[in-house]
């Protein structure tokens, strides 16, 4: 069937669910401005501008650091949200059933009624911080940085599509219906270095944080914040990073996100 | 309503090895189902415990029918429903759909089909009946004009046009209204077979008719073949050509409506409605009743009254009257109404399931 009307499917849906919800869309358009908020207060809770140069290291630039953090981490969320999120949510509204009826596989469902959400609130994002990019960095200056952001929330969008979709599967052969999802995920921005860059995590943590995609895409973005140019060597290693890891967790989740459905039609929790 | 793109050839499937007979289109062969639950002891032991809902269930579906599946809670007829429908794994036996397997080619099957499980839940609450329903059917794989035009042609089957909620939010809708939008879904793609658990549930007595009479045209005018599981007898009787009575995970009887009640011949119902005094909890009275009459029998509590039914040879009918009268007496209940009748489907369900506890 065509890919193309599950993928407009998803469009419709979220077309329809802001029309008759307006106040959900106006969150919508708050919410990066608050997580910014947010993350800059956690950022001067390590101390000054100043001083926070001194503790990263290298000479970045804060306002675009806390930028590029906000963007790669809220990203990261709403793709673990919006896909494991969306079993959940199918699961109390009992809609599960009927979308697992789609003759299409449940993965490639979830994946594309989401990709225009995710569309839709990256884009938000963007058009929101972009003119605050370009008032701080210039012209030329905001547009390299944005680049580098943009390609940093697409590629980290590929493996966390998988790495979500991991833990769907886990989420639909469980008769669980308790929020996972609540606690797991802060866990995971916490490993991936969004709250703090993740070398100053403890060693065991560490290794943890390799394991995420999220890590790669929040320090891939933080690169548009390296006052000068960034290393290009660093970039094209974390890019490689990513293509790896998309590889990995999408074929795992190809396979598992099955079995867990069929354990999910064994145990009868669907 | 549109045609689907898939389409059964039964001579490609008789090449494929498909023994089928033209007019099956629902064949479910020796399905089993055992359902793991875990009993908790303590903070991290458990128990397991199985829970054999289907004992080896069979049965088939003509095309053209509309089939009932008769039981009463916790028969198995929603197990039996999932599988059908490919959402639900058995344990044993199989299924198949036009030819296909349940299990094997389940996304063809899920062509094929249009499902109503629970009809009290099942949307987005924050989408109208329309958008809810336009929504699942793309994600079905309509698109278009087709698309619009069948949306719209299965608000109006079901009848929320004409109660003027088909652009309503679905959380400002009744039970009968979800009821109706399930229906509707189920439609959406014009499928050639419809599973339906419990469609009538939550409708009333007029909107129940209407949509029994939607199936048994679809069925009959259509060659639409239609399942339905419901535990109202009244309702199998006038709406399904053929009817599996199941009990526990294993069908009973299976026949037509009237070849059923044939087997009672001779056989008249006796039904007894009763006020019980307060004091006497209405499970313990319906037991010494059940105890002391030895026929098959069966007792309804409904809104404060009782309602007993007992099956027996004609010329045994006035000696259980009385008995049966003097007990209730006795337990200090007020009788409200004695009858006679000839037996319906009801009674068939009682001599095949009553004799034991219900
Ligand atoms: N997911 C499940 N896990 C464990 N046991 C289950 C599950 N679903 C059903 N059962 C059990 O299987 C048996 C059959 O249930 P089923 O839902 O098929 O009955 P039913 O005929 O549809 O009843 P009702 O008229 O109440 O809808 C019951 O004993 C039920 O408790
Ligand atoms: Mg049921």
């Amino acid at each position: 069937m065509a890919l193309r009307t599950l993928f407009k499917s998803g469009v419709v849906l979220d077309i329809y669910f802001f029309k008759n919800n307006r106040s959900a869309f106006l969150f919508t358009l708050i919410w990066p401005y608050l997580t910014l908020t947010l993350i800059i207060g956690m950022g001067y809770l390590f101390g000054s501008a100043e001083s926070f140069k001194q503790n990263v290291g290298v000479s970045v630039d804060p306002l675009m650091y806390f930028i590029a953090s906000t963007l790669a981490t809220m990203v990261s969320l709403d793709v673990m949200w919006g896909i494991g999120g969306s079993v959940l949510e199918h699961r109390w509204i009992g809609t599960l059933p009927y979308i697992l009826l789609s003759p299409n596989r449940t993965s490639i469902t979830l994946v594309l009624t989401y990709i225009p959400r995710y569309l839709l609130n990256a884009g938000i994002q963007l058009a929101e911080f972009a003119p605050l990019i370009f008032v701080v960095e210039g012209f030329y200056g905001g547009l390299f940085r944005l680049s580098i952001v943009i390609l940093a929330i697409t590629l980290g969008m590929l493996p966390l599509l998988g790495f979500s979709a991991l833990f769907t599967s886990f989420l639909l052969s469980i008769k669980e219906e308790s929020n996972v999802l609540g606690w797991l995920n802060p866990l995971i921005l916490l490993f991936s270095g969004a709250f703090y860059p993740a070398y100053l995590l403890p060693r065991w943590a560490r290794i943890i944080s390799k394991a995420l995609p999220s890590t790669y895409t929040i320090e891939l973005a933080r690169l548009s914040a390296i006052i000068g140019s960034p290393e290009l060597r660093k970039i094209t290693l974390l890019i490689g990073a990513l293509v790896a890891m998309s590889v990995i967790y999408n074929s795992a989740s190809g396979l598992l996100i099955q079995a867990g459905e069929r354990k999910a039609m064994r145990k009868g929790a669907i | 309503m549109l045609k689907l793109d898939v389409k059964y050839d039964v001579l490609e499937l008789r090449n494929r090895g498909y023994s089928m007979s033209e007019e099956d289109s629902i064949i479910a062969r020796n399905l089993r189902k055992i359902y793991s639950t875990y009993l908790r002891k303590g903070l991290i032991k458990r128990e397991r415990q199985e829970v054999h809902a289907l004992k080896g269930v069979s049965f088939s579906v003509k095309r053209g029918e509309v089939f009932g599946l008769l039981g009463p809670n916790g028969a198995g007829k929603t197990t039996t429903v999932k599988i059908l429908s490919t959402l639900l794994l058995p344990d044993g036996g199989e299924a198949r759909i036009l030819g296909f397997d349940v299990v094997k080619d389940a996304s063809k099957v899920r062509k094929l089909i249009g499902v109503s499980l629970t009809v009290e839940k099942g949307f987005f609450w924050k989408l109208t009946g329309r958008e809810n329903l336009t929504y699942f059917g793309m994600l079905y794989g309509l698109d278009g004009q087709e698309l619009r035009a069948s949306v719209q042609q299965c608000l109006e089957l079901v009848g929320l046009t004409s109660l003027g909620v088909a652009d309503k939010l679905y959380e400002e809708y009744s039970l009968g209204m979800k009821a109706r939008l399930s229906i509707a879904r189920a439609l959406i793609t014009d499928p050639e077979v419809l599973i339906l658990d419990e469609p009538t549930l939550g409708l009333d007595p007029p909107s129940a008719r209407t949509l029994r009479e939607l199936l048994v045209e679809l069925a009959h005018k259509k060659g639409k073949t239609v399942l339905v599981t419901t535990h109202n007898m009244f309702e199998a009787e006038i709406l399904c050509d053929r009817v599996a009575i199941i009990n526990e995970g294993k069908i009973v009887a299976l026949d037509e409506v009237e070849k059923l009640k044939r087997r009672l011949a001779g056989k008249v119902s006796l039904e007894i409605i009763a006020a019980p005094p307060a004091k006497v909890p209405v499970t313990s009275l319906i037991e010494t009743v059940r105890s002391l009459i030895g026929a098959p029998s069966k007792a309804f509590p409904e809104n404060g009254l009782v309602r007993l039914k007992v099956v027996q040879p004609l010329e045994r009918v006035e000696e259980t009257t009385s008995r049966v009268l003097d007990i209730l007496h006795r337990k200090g209940c007020k009788i409200r109404r004695v009858e006679v009748k000839e037996p319906n489907l009801e009674d068939v369900f009682i001599h095949l399931t009553g004799r034991k506890g219900f």
